[in-house]
């Protein structure tokens, strides 16, 4: 049964109305920019005296889920109360995905929370700064003293320009708290059981990858569902193909070289060829995260390249025989490591609470905080001395030490662009997937890069 | 007796609603109906009652529908000032590679969730004999929950489901020998749309079996018997009776289940983000990670109206071919 | 009269669909009751775990996102109910002009996803500052829901027999004594299908609530469980136990309204 005339008439006199109406609704829109005040710390001085400012309530976002990073943060914001009753923190913690996901929307929002988990560079940081909703730390800085606490090359990773045109240098806008480092968990027993010491070359480890896997262990514990991790993986390889100040100036946007370079091409193709070679967990494709790292927490896998955060979890399910070593160099090659900090804290530029929100961020990154962040496994990001329990964790310290002196810290690949966290890791699962080629694969990375800071939207 | 709608209701006589009518027929047929309709003269009234929802309708649903429509011609990060650009968001869904992709996905999860579903109900039915049999109504409760709960707790189940170590599929698998079938089911480069589609084929299946269930009790046993005595045997009965006449149903079953095909942000987020690469990408996913991580809202908004286009005609199209059968 | 043959067949068929419906249910279900760390396979459990609900409860905080879903689920099938009524009421009963193209213009609400207009809605209420309170979550949803229950109401209010109107307004009744004295006791069974219905898609929204909710006090249950999800994602059955408890409320109503949740179904509802 057709629709007789005056039915279809009226179905598209209905459908006209519909769209006029909404039409009519949309028109004349205007969209003008509605981010808050200039970014800087307020007007008149800043407080700090924390004591002082009355009943306050902060929401805090971060992520620090797991086992170590999630027991540091409840001990710290156990003492920051008890050291600043009027004070109350209402935290909320996220997986790292779900804080990416949602951290732009909410900081945007009519409420947005006073204190964040901003990923460093273009990922997170550089947009938000770019929208002025991130509050230049410059005066609190002065006021608490944290440049002093940190390295220039740890400081570095939180400066922006008050545009966000330079990454790297210009005013501060997050300070870190726990230290990072990329590396490789081992286990004791496997490793002798194949008669091998632990690698001090490049070349030594990929021999002990091979060797592993022809004696049907797994190499290399993996699980990329998550999609960040094959980050770790690929750009682990990509520093010993390398110059570590071209990767740096790559993601710091510094003279933009591009990454069409043999090196990055190699390491690509160095990745591939351990995919299809199977050195990686079957499966690793579907495989999550924390079910890989958990896996190699229970005896499987000779190696975990992973960072520094799994210490405590670690240690604790595989106790004496685990252990940690930076990836080394290739014979005659220097160290190059892949890491720098966790997430820094970042003050949103709409607080009311901006003095609350400082002396919150003051404390949970002051050196007793560091104690504290130690005793649970993790790194201190700063300067400050602290004691580090015996076992795994002195091996991560000394790796990180040594990774600090030697100057051999690159920061995460995610961070170069905005939009090179999704292009980047979909690009890594197909190059680990054999559906791309190592060189497709590095000008899908060049493409997404250029076009960033061509300022091509 | 089926109590539908014959296409010619007579004057003075108001349409008994139908079980399972197709949505838009009914709604076309009570609005011919409504020229001789609710009786008295008119009722200016009427309008005051329809206000308070309309009211809400225009400002929720309307209103926004225009201001999609006004982004999606423009590109905008949501904080600096818009830029006009006519059409060319809508270009880039056809020339960029990646949106071609996630709509082209979307075409395959259709055939997932709408089109295998209901074949797999047209042939149960085809098989069950259509009378009553105890425990009916159980069967029905236990066959439709998959669609009352929460797509995420769905996601988060077969996530498990899938997952390569510990995941009950390959743990069936090795137990029925077919350890060889073994994948990394959501991380597979070429099977991950399809894992993600079987997800959606178990919700919608228990809907159309439910469906052409209740549909098929209501054909009258005279069509069968008539079919019968020309030597129709259950093949042939199936196509010449009981097929047409579950044309409202399947209508109804195809319509639901590809607008839930199209609408599956929950599965996808939960899942698999999108990935591997972006073997999982569909629209929906695409709508909220533009706008609101990548910042590129006009674009998103594009794709958001381009998807209600996609189920606009898609809807059209069904109510078309099911209601050509009708006499 | 059916053969013994072909009663066999019909429960064969029927029996294999129902586990395959309920496999997932139940494995979820015993993975919630199972030790923690233990692997999944769905197996039964080697021992029964009751605290995993309570530690989820706990850690989870679905307390708080429960209570949440439950306000705006309440509210959206109050509000939706009765504006549904009403303009059902008009559309089905009453003569005005343009009735017609007004009623198209409620169908199309039917299909339009919520992924076409969650854009608009965050900026536009995020202008009014309504963005990350209920309202942004409780007015779109009615607005979407309305669509639905106009179109369903009116088929109701059609459907009543013209006798008990004329009766009515002979006996000198107004428009609104009518529908409320008169009509709306009829029309419980369908006026429960609705709300049902919206209940059920508003429980499991989570787009709209992944959008417009950025503080936690706010969360759905849906929402609270994606994020629940991303932060154990491998503590399989804390995991498990978060789950159901998301889901068992609608369930719950499911299994004891389950003859008009199907009812609405079948009878060409098409929103969810």
């Amino acid at each position: 049964m057709y629709l007789s005339r005056s039915r279809s008439m009226k179905l598209v006199l209905a459908i006209a109305a519909v769209f006029a109406l909404a039409m009519l609704a949309g028109c004349g829109e205007d969209k003008t920019s509605t981010s808050g005040g200039a970014g800087t710390s307020g007007g008149g001085g800043v407080n700090t005296d924390a004591a002082s400012l009355g009943d306050v309530t902060l929401t805090v976002w971060d992520q620090e889920v797991r086992g170590g990073q999630n027991s540091a943060m409840v001990e710290l914001n156990k003492q920051f109360h008890e050291k600043f009753p009027n004070i109350t923190i209402k935290r909320v913690a996220k997986s790292f995905t779900d804080l990416q996901t949602t951290l732009k929307l909410a900081a945007s929002g009519p409420n947005p929370p006073d204190v964040v988990e901003a990923n460093n560079g273009y990922a997170a940081m550089g947009p938000l700064v770019k929208a002025n909703l991130l509050l230049d730390l410059s005066d609190y800085s002065d006021a608490y003293g944290w440049a002093d606490r940190y390295s220039t090359g740890i400081l570095k990773m939180n400066q922006f320009s008050a545009d966000a045109a330079t990454f790297g240098s210009g005013n501060l806008y997050g300070v870190p708290m726990t230290g990072e480092v990329v590396g490789v968990y081992y286990n004791k027993d496997i490793l002798s059981k194949l008669g091998l010491d632990v690698p001090a070359t490049w070349e030594d480890f990929v021999a002990a990858v091979e060797k592993a896997k022809g004696a049907g262990e797994t190499a290399v514990q993996f699980g990329n569902l998550d999609k960040w991790p094959g980050i770790h993986e690929f750009e682990t390889i990509q520093l010993q193909n390398v110059d570590k100040d071209y990767a740096r100036n790559f993601i710091f946007g510094d003279g933009t070289p591009s990454f069409e370079d043999e090196g990055n091409t190699a390491a690509a193709t160095t990745l591939a060829d351990w995919a299809s070679k199977g050195y990686f967990t079957d499966g690793f494709a579907g495989l999550g995260y924390d079910p890989s790292w958990q896996d190699f927490g229970k005896g499987k896998g000779l190696f975990l390249i992973t960072g520094s955060w799994l210490t405590s979890d670690l240690g604790k399910a595989l106790g004496d025989k685990v252990g940690f070593f930076l990836v080394p160099p290739p014979e005659g090659g220097s160290l190059a490591s892949l890491g720098g900090e966790g997430l820094p804290w970042a003050i949103s530029s709409k607080t009311a609470n901006a003095d609350a929100a400082a002396a919150y961020v003051n404390f949970i990154t002051s050196d007793e905080a560091m104690q504290v962040v130690t005793d649970n496994g993790n790194l201190s990001a700063s300067k400050a001395p602290v004691t580090v329990p015996a076992g795994l964790d002195t091996e991560v310290y000394e790796a990180w030490k040594k990774a600090n002196d030697e100057d051999a810290i690159v920061p995460y690949l995610d961070w170069a662009t905005p939009t090179m966290y999704d292009t980047s890791t979909a690009e890594i699962q197909k190059l680990m997937g054999g559906q791309t080629s190592p060189a497709d694969f590095v000008s899908a990375i060049q493409a997404d890069y250029a076009k960033f800071h061509s300022g091509a939207r | 007796m089926r109590s539908s709608t014959p296409a010619h209701a007579e004057p003075g006589v108001v349409a008994e609603p139908a079980p399972a009518e197709l949505l838009l027929g009914r709604a076309l047929r009570s609005a011919k109906v409504s020229r001789r309709d609710p009786p008295g003269e008119p009722r200016h009234v009427g309008y005051l009652y329809i206000l308070p929802a309309f009211a809400i309708y225009a400002l929720f649903v309307l209103a926004p529908l225009g201001f999609a429509v006004w982004y999606s011609l423009h590109t905008w990060d949501g904080l600096l000032p818009m830029e006009w650009v006519g059409l060319d968001n809508y270009k880039e869904i056809f020339r960029s590679g990646p949106l071609r992709q996630a709509f082209g996905h979307s075409l395959v999860l259709i055939v997932f969730y709408a089109v295998l579903p209901v074949t797999l109900g047209l042939i149960m039915v085809a098989a069950l004999s259509r009378a009553r049999i105890r425990g009916q109504a159980a069967f029905r409760t236990v066959l439709f929950l998959p669609q009352v709960i929460p797509l995420v707790v769905v996601a988060v189940v077969w996530r498990m489901i899938y997952a390569p170590n510990n995941g009950s599929l390959n743990d069936f698998l090795g137990k029925v020998g077919l350890g060889s079938l073994e994948r990394a089911w959501l991380g597979d480069f070429n099977l991950a749309l399809y894992a993600v589609g079987f997800i959606g084929t178990w919700v919608a299946t228990g809907l159309a079996l439910v469906l052409f269930m209740s549909g098929v009790q209501r054909i009258p046993q005279s069509l069968y018997d008539a079919a019968r005595v020309d030597g129709a045997g259950p093949v042939r009965e199936f196509f010449a009776v009981t097929l047409p006449n579950l044309r409202g149903e399947i209508a109804v079953a195809l319509t639901l289940t590809t607008i839930a095909a199209l609408r599956n942000f929950d599965l996808v987020y939960i899942t698999t983000q999108g990935g591997p690469g972006n073997q999982t990408s569909v629209p929906a996913f695409e709508v909220y990670n533009k706008a609101f991580q990548q910042g590129q809202i006009g674009l998103a908004a594009a794709i958001g109206i381009t998807l209600a286009a996609m189920i606009l005609v898609i809807t059209f199209g069904i109510t078309r071919i099911s209601e050509r059968g009708r006499a | 009269m059916i053969s013994r043959g072909e009663q066999v067949l019909n429960y064969a068929i029927l029996t294999v669909f129902a586990v395959i419906a309920l496999y997932p249910i139940l494995g979820m279900l015993l993975t919630a009751l199972g030790p923690p760390g233990e692997s999944t396979g769905f197996g039964i459990p080697s021992s029964l775990h009751f605290e995993n609900f309570r530690d989820a409860w706990n850690q989870g905080h679905f307390s708080t996102y429960l209570r949440s879903s439950t306000i705006v689920a309440v509210s959206v099938v109050v509000a939706s109910t009765f504006l549904s009524i009403l303009s059902g009421y008009a559309f089905g009963t009453m003569r005005f002009r343009g009735s017609t193209v007004l009623f198209y213009v409620f169908i199309a609400g039917l299909m339009i996803p919520l992924e076409a207009l969650v854009i608009p809605l965050y900026f536009k209420l995020r202008d009014v500052n309504l963005t990350d309170t209920y309202w942004a979550l409780i007015l779109p949803q009615v607005a979407l829901s309305v669509a639905f229950g106009t179109f369903w109401m009116r088929a109701f209010f059609l459907a009543t027999p013209r006798s008990l109107l004329e009766a009515a307004r002979i006996d000198g009744a107004s428009s609104w004594t009518t529908l409320w004295r008169v009509l709306v006791p009829f029309g419980r069974p369908a006026i429960l299908t609705m709300m049902v219905l919206v209940f059920m898609w508003t429980w499991n929204e989570f787009l709209l609530a992944l959008v417009m909710v950025a503080s936690e006090d706010l969360r759905t249950a849906p929402l609270g469980l994606a994020f629940f999800q991303g932060q154990h994602s491998s503590q399989l059955s804390l995991l498990a136990a978060g789950s159901v408890i998301v889901a068992t409320p609608v369930v719950l109503l499911y299994i004891f309204l389950q003859r008009h949740f199907i009812a609405g179904m079948l009878s060409g509802a098409v929103k969810g």
